[in-house]
């Protein structure tokens, strides 16, 4: 097995590099934009209650859904997600994100494990079903995705 | 990295193998600075593979607004704002030293390495200040009551 491991030594840098630029967008937007972030820099501990959100996210949603939409979390989310132009953008940001991120995280978990399970056998059961979860992952991921704001 | 190895290699000197044979295989390693950073970063990177598996299932709520609304009402709540802290600081490490390996491994900067750690140890730092303030506040302003923490850059 250790033939074809080069190019994914090379890929692991790659990825790596890549998130760290995806990252960043997907952190500003999830927790700095005041339009955008549909997480909100506020402790909710009532059962039930709901974050408040910034003026330019109510003002960002009630532009798109109608003047009476409630500004909850999912609503603040469509905005990107259900937007006619972005949302192309932003999905297929959100797809991209997810490949490389498994790609990269399960590659890694891969080379952790090989170092410790000596056994050739375990080695080859722990990489198979970690691909396996990787992958129902990669299906999961892109079904939300792909249909949210349908 | 992954390196296929049915046996450890031998040590080059023969009369350590009796007492090496009996040390765990942690204690084999010499801790010191490059070492300390590689255990920090499997142990990171293991803990953000928990946390994708999580985070992936947990967004399968999109397609239920509701679902969707309770799971991040709940991820305000205290200890998720914790969790959230932890996060970044988890992510800003691995994301920093992995930087330092790529820049190592592709770009031969191993005769600056001692200089690029610390540069950045304090860009890790800056990272973790800077993008933790909000939880930060919202922990404070739980703790301490509405108004007592300083709005600063949020």
């Amino acid at each position: 097995m250790a033939q074809s491991n080069a190019l994914n030594w090379f890929l692991h840098r790659i990825t790596g590099t890549f998130l760290i630029f995806m990252l960043i967008t997907h952190f500003w937007v999830q927790h700095y934009d005041h339009q955008a972030a549909s997480v909100t820099h506020e402790v909710v501990t009532e059962k039930g209650e709901m974050p408040d959100y910034p003026e330019e996210a109510k003002e960002g949603v009630r532009a798109r859904l109608g003047p009476d939409a409630d500004v909850t979390p999912y609503q603040v989310v469509m905005q990107r997600l259900a937007d006619p132009v972005y949302a192309v953008l932003w999905k297929g940001f959100n797809i991209l994100f997810l490949i490389v991120a498994l790609h990269h995280g399960f590659y890694g978990l891969n080379n952790v494990m090989t170092d410790y399970i000596r056994d050739p056998m375990g080695r080859l059961v722990a990489r198979a079903l970690s691909w396996t979860v990787a992958l129902g992952l990669l299906i999961i991921g892109m079904y939300s995705v792909i249909t949210a704001g349908w | 990295m992954a390196v296929d190895t049915q046996d450890r290699p031998s040590a080059p000197a023969a009369t350590a193998d009796a007492t090496a044979e009996q040390e765990s295989r942690f204690q084999r390693y010499r801790i010191r600075t490059g070492m300390f950073a590689w255990m920090m970063h499997r142990l990171t990177g293991v803990g953000l593979v928990v946390y994708l598996i999580i985070h992936i299932w947990g967004l399968k709520s999109l397609s239920d607004p509701e679902t969707f609304n309770a799971l991040i009402a709940k991820y305000h709540s205290p200890i998720f704002k914790v969790g959230e802290f932890a996060l970044l600081v988890a992510v800003a490490y691995h994301a920093m030293n992995g930087l330092r390996i790529v820049l190592i491994d592709l770009l031969g900067w191993s005769p600056k390495q001692k200089k690029l750690f610390w540069t950045l140890g304090g860009v890790t730092a800056v990272i973790i200040l800077v993008g933790g303030w909000p939880s930060i506040y919202s922990l404070g302003e739980w703790l301490f009551g509405p108004g007592s923490m300083p709005t600063l850059f949020l």
